[in-house]
């Protein structure tokens, strides 16, 4: 093999492993690309902008990294955040409130409807496609039922809630060091504590998982409530950001959130990605959206945009990752070592 | 064939129970609802999501998922309907739209099949990208006014009885299930469905009858977009995205197992019923649509819970009482 | 004279007139043996015999309905396997599972890692699983990503953490099946190297010359009793064999062929190559003769006859049947050209477990069975009525679902669907891979009667004996290159000579 197909090789077996680095590198290329051609994307204001508006999605890319880690998927990330945004929202108009009431009700009613996923999974034994499926369904039912007809304006909110969006933290506006923060923690928890290395346990062989004794029901709902709770927190920031709430506020968000995810890396048969690559994945899609946005582009481009970029990512990383192993068992061929595993290793769809 | 009916017919049994039970409570409730019209309305409201369904359940049979379906719907139907403003013959029209599910199927079967690619993430993929797509099309506005031929046939019904769109429904759904359970092709779905790899290693047409399945599901959906533009006159971006759910559900309630290898179309089409009973009984009773969704999404939740309920009694008491062919 | 001597310890395992059945059928009736500290114990016996559910039992999975489990002269009882690991008692089966996104380390102290206050303590874990593998004579990194880790490897990281977990007991269940020579040396190894650390071990397999290699005593298990408890060099394989299936072995002779291969070549292989795989294979199959295809595990024998089957790719070389040249695309046209293979991971590879026993025995046939492709069901059972007759298919409703069956039974309705194809050449895998004696002849006197009947039969084996005594002639791959080709008999060690790659004579010769 020539130096240079072992170059591209290693390049790609690296990749493999952490698609984090190819992600630098996009969006790298790409905003160095989009300051030199278009002036508007100069601006700090717009750098602010995109910093700002990613964090939403950034939140419930986090949240459903968590889930899909574990080889599940939850689709009703948005309609958890739209019906927590009206609710907490309204509740906040009625009573007030300062920031950490605000942020436990947007949190716990967030985790209670995770919970509601995590019975479906567990009790009732639904993969959980179909149930978040359903519960998609009927949280965003309850979302038009509880608005019935009207809904929530900015006036209504806490002062502190509206400003927000436009306020800045230091250097970062305030969305964006939130977003950081989360990212933090929850690298923090996945990487360095063993709830979180339990996860990736179960995404990565559910079998094997439940054989060695891992607390698979109990990190099931965990995962689905945290998830919940992050996604009932970016409804509160949804409010923040937008003011008003209506019946359909985070319809569709979901395919955004996932397509953030599995951009940034994180595997749809779990086992693999991270917090920080759902991030930037979200930050990458954005990126995309407000260049177009400035390039006139329709914004009718995006979810065609995110689809194809679902299919892309899932395309890319299985044919590298494929690549790459075959490259490593030829290396192993020819050294001679044993037969390669035969099979059962290949995760099952994370679909059943 | 025998022995497959005796099996199956534990589930549709206790199905068709359930429809009766619905049937009758329902009619009690309200007297509006054991009319003809409010019937019809039934079988009118059904077809949609009844191709849908039809055109769904060979997918998770053969252990796959398709949730692409909606938004191929959505996009066949725009397609109809541009092809129509164009100035051709609604018929050839209607001829598009099903070319062009057929066509949608399959790009969705040569990224699963072709690429050996996990179809809940490419169908995710493919079900933003299509709606991205039609959305693009048709931008914000709606196309409306389809010709009186179409909104007969979508619409209409035969010798003032049955609607012409629950025959034609019916049929397709005959054809499919002959083809499901009476032929190899059929039999080929079940075992992909039940254990891919060995299935592949036997001889079988695994890629041909793998790509057969997605484009049948791009098919349906093309069809269902006549039904859809012809009953609901209308044609915008974003449309019929609220049928996914009913669809699925419909088909895990007749049956099907999501984990692929098992079920029946028989079961689906009855499933259709029951549902179609529980959302026009609930709409006569004075429910909303949302409300309506609700029901249908813990509908869902039931069957997959008694579904569970029901294997775990199963293995209990037997090895294995497979529902597939036997 | 004062008994200078301490009383002898109480065994690491003792087993009590265990009794266990399950839905009428007894398993196990009242085995009772005992295992001393440090001792590597045999377990043998042919499938059904009840080693299994003896596993189980000792693991926890399963509770025994009668008898006693003493540790150390302590009885113990374990309500589930958490308990058993608890105790000490580990067990590691073929394929271990293991968690290929996870390193090597952390597969092993998967849920346990070393923490320093809450927080996983990565160089720590790094470490200790270094020391572990070095406890084994192991060196691997272990940063290394567990689905980069061969089959071999992935049992030492299941070792390594039953070790990791203090057990005293480790029960190693069929481990050296899909092993290649040179790794089941470097596993036989490890065994030692544990008994000397004072670990018991209770070595299950079928391969009688690793329990002649490696164990104290043999325990031999027949029909859930315990028919024999005796000191390995105390015995002999013939001795072992015996006793398990009770009668002698019908002597192998009697197997001489009734007609001689023709010269006819119906599969010429002329260079075959896939890189990283196998590399410039060629050989002959003629018709009605049976062409053993010998090697370690390994060496290639499975991805050449997958190749030809039209599962793999080939990167270079020719093919030809019948003097006609093929290429194989996919299974499908293989079959269709009269290739049959009969795969080596059955459960896997050759049966839909859900579906029903007849089916299963006419999937290769569907197609014709029907009508414009509709089925009909009379031809179907008439077809598998045949079939069952012709490879003794146990009696019984042919509706249920193929996974009802034993593993020698499985492995019949596998092999009948393969010759319902009537093929030209017959590639079976592995055929004896894992089923009872009784099977064992069926499938061999069937591969026998095909190839009288003139078909090109070749059968990949890693048992020698099997394979030198079916064989009209044997074919030898090593590291993905033919090594050897000789006609039977051989001699046993040119066989493994050229298995193993030893240049030995080589050497001698060269002076």
């Amino acid at each position: 093999m020539s130096a240079l197909r072992q170059r591209i090789d290693s390049v790609l077996a690296s990749f493999a492993r952490a698609p984090e680095l190819g992600l630098v590198s996009i969006l790298v290329v790409l905003s160095i690309y989009a300051a030199v051609a278009l002036p508007a994307f100069r601006t700090t204001s717009n750098a602010d902008q995109i910093l700002s508006n990613s964090t939403i999605i950034a939140i419930l890319a986090l949240a459903e990294t968590l889930v899909l880690l574990t080889r599940q998927i939850d689709l009703s990330v948005g309609a958890t955040l739209g019906l927590c945004a009206y609710i907490v929202g309204s509740a906040l108009g009625h009573v007030g409130g300062d920031p950490p009431l605000a942020i436990l009700m947007a949190l716990g009613l967030g985790g209670v409807l995770g919970l509601g996923n995590a019975l479906l999974v567990d009790l009732v034994r639904m993969p959980a496609i179909i149930a978040t499926l359903a519960t998609l369904s009927i949280y965003g039912g309850l979302q038009v039922v509880v608005t019935n007809g009207s809904q929530l304006y900015a006036y209504q909110l806490p002062h502190w809630l509206t400003t927000l969006y436009a306020t800045n933290w230091g250097p970062l506006p305030a969305f964006a060091c939130v977003a950081l923060v989360l990212v933090v923690i929850l690298t923090v928890c996945v990487q360095m504590l063993r709830w979180g290395r339990d996860l990736y346990a179960m995404g990565s062989n559910p079998e094997a998982a439940a054989v060695t004794g891992l607390p698979v029901r109990r990190r099931t709902y965990e995962a689905f409530i945290a998830c919940g709770a992050l996604s009932g927190f970016a409804g509160l920031l949804y409010a923040a950001q937008y003011g008003n709430v209506d019946a359909t506020a985070g319809n569709g968000i979901e395919l955004t959130a996932i397509a953030a995810a599995v951009i940034g890396g994180v595997s749809l048969f779990g086992g693999s990605g991270t917090p920080a690559g759902a991030a930037l994945g979200a930050l990458l899609l954005i990126e995309i959206e407000n260049i177009l946005a400035i390039e006139k582009i329709s914004i009718f481009a995006q979810q065609l945009l995110q689809g194809l970029a679902i299919v892309a990512s899932v395309a890319v990383y299985a044919l590298v990752r494929r690549y790459a192993q075959r490259l490593g068992a030829r290396r192993r061929r020819l050294q001679g070592a044993g037969p390669l595993p035969t099979a059962t290793i290949e995760p099952a769809e994370a679909h059943p | 064939m025998r022995h497959l009916w005796r099996q199956a017919l534990r589930w549709e049994a206790g199905l068709t129970v359930l429809g009766l039970i619905l049937l009758a409570y329902m009619s009690l409730a309200s007297s509006d609802f054991f009319t003809s019209f409010t019937l019809q309305s039934l079988a009118l409201n059904s077809t949609v999501i009844g191709f849908l369904a039809l055109g769904v359940a060979p997918v998770i049979i053969s252990g796959d998922i398709d949730i692409s379906i909606a938004a191929m719907l959505g996009l066949c139907t725009i397609v109809l309907g541009e092809v129509w403003q164009a100035g051709v013959n609604i018929w050839l029209a209607a001829l598009a739209s099903v070319a062009l599910g057929c066509v949608l199927g399959l790009l969705n079967g040569i990224f699963v099949v072709l690429l050996d690619l996990p179809s809940l993430a490419i169908t995710l993929g493919s079900m933003g990208a299509y709606t991205g797509i039609a959305f693009l099309i048709l931008g914000g506005s709606a196309i409306t006014g389809f010709p009186n031929s179409l909104v007969t046939l979508a619409s209409g019904l035969a010798g003032n009885a049955v609607p012409w769109s629950t025959l034609i429904l019916l049929a397709v759904a005959a054809v499919l299930a002959f083809v499901l359970h009476r032929t190899t092709v059929g039999r080929v779905v079940f075992a992909i469905g039940s254990n891919k790899q060995a299935s592949r290693f036997s001889g079988l047409a695994v890629v041909r009858t793998k790509l057969l399945v997605f484009v049948i599901s791009g098919l349906m959906s093309g069809i269902a977009a006549i039904f859809y533009a012809g009953y609901f006159n209308t044609a915008q971006g974003g449309l019929g995205a609220e049928d996914l759910l009913p669809a699925i559900t419909v088909v895990i309630l007749g049956g099907v197992s999501a984990y692929g290898g098992t079920g029946t179309l028989p079961g689906v089409v009855l499933a259709l019923f029951v549902l179609g009973v529980l959302q026009t009984g609930l709409g006569v009773l004075g429910f909303s649509g949302q409300e309506q969704t609700i029901a249908v999404g813990l509908t869902l939740i039931l069957a997959l819970a008694v579904s569970a309920g029901s294997r775990v009694l199963r293995a209990r008491f037997t090895a294995a009482a497979a529902r597939s062919p036997a | 004279m004062p008994d200078s001597e301490p009383p002898p310890a109480a065994p690491a395992v003792e087993l009590r007139d265990i009794r266990h059945g399950f839905e009428g059928v007894q398993a196990l009736r009242g085995v009772s043996f005992e295992v001393n500290a440090g001792e590597v114990v045999g377990l043998i016996g042919e499938n059904g015999a009840g080693k299994s559910t003896l596993v189980k039992i000792l693991t926890g999975v399963l509770q025994p309905d009668e008898g006693t489990i003493l540790l150390e002269g302590e009885q113990v009882r374990f309500a589930n396997p958490r308990a058993a690991r608890g105790a000490g008692i580990a067990a590691m089966y073929q394929e271990p599972l293991i968690f290929p996104d996870l390193s090597l380390a952390e597969n092993i102290f998967v849920g346990r890692q070393p923490a320093r206050s809450a927080f996983v303590d990565w160089g720590e874990m790094r470490d200790q699983a270094r020391a572990l593998l070095k406890r084994l004579g192991i060196e691997l990194d272990p940063g290394t990503p567990a689905r980069d880790l061969s089959v071999a490897e992935r049992q030492l990281v299941e070792i390594a953490k039953a070790l990791s977990l203090g057990a005293r007991i480790v029960i190693l269940d069929e481990p050296t099946a899909v092993l290649s020579t040179r790794e089941v040396d470097r596993l036989l190894e490890i065994v030692r190297r544990l008994r000397e650390q004072g670990i018991t071990l209770i070595y299950i397999t079928h391969r009688l010359d690793e329990v002649m290699q490696v164990t104290d005593r043999v325990v031999v298990l027949r029909d859930g009793e315990k028919v024999a408890d005796v000191r390995t060099a105390e015995t002999s394989i013939r001795e072992l064999v015996r006793v398990m299936v009770g009668q002698e072995l019908a002597a192998l002779e009697q197997r001489r062929r009734e007609a001689k291969p023709s010269d006819d070549i119906v599969l010429d292989v002329r260079g075959l190559t896939r890189y990283g795989y196998y590399e410039g294979v060629s050989f002959q199959v003629h018709r009605g003769e049976i062409l053993g295809v010998f090697g370690l595990v390994g060496a290639g024998r499975t991805e050449v006859a997958q190749s030809l089957f039209g599962i793999d790719p080939i990167d270079a070389g020719e093919i030809r049947l019948d003097g006609r040249p093929f290429v194989p695309r996919s299974p499908r046209q293989a079959m269709k050209h009269g290739i049959a293979y009969l795969p080596e991971n059955r459960l896997l590879n050759g049966l839909v477990a859900p579906l029903s026993i007849r089916l299963n025995m006419t999937m290769t046939i569907w197609q014709l069975l029907a009508v414009l492709g509709i089925v009909r069901e009379r031809p179907i059972d008439r077809a598998v009525d045949e079939l069952a007759n012709r490879v003794r298919l146990q009696r019984g409703s042919r509706r249920r679902p193929a996974s009802t069956l034993s593993g020698g039974n499985q492995q019949k309705v596998v092999l009948s669907k393969w010759l319902a194809t009537h093929p030209k050449v017959l590639i079976l895998d592995e055929p004896t891979h894992g089923i009872d004696v009784g099977a064992k002849a069926d499938v061999l006197r069937i591969v026998l009667d095909h190839a009288n009947a003139g078909v090109g039969v070749v059968v990949i084996s890693s048992e020698l004996e099997e394979i030198q005594d079916l064989s009209d002639r044997i074919l030898v791959m090593r590291t993905g290159s033919v090594s050897g080709e000789f006609v039977t008999p051989v001699e046993k060690d040119d066989v493994l000579h050229a298995a193993y790659g030893l240049q030995r004579r080589a050497v001698e010769a060269a002076g």
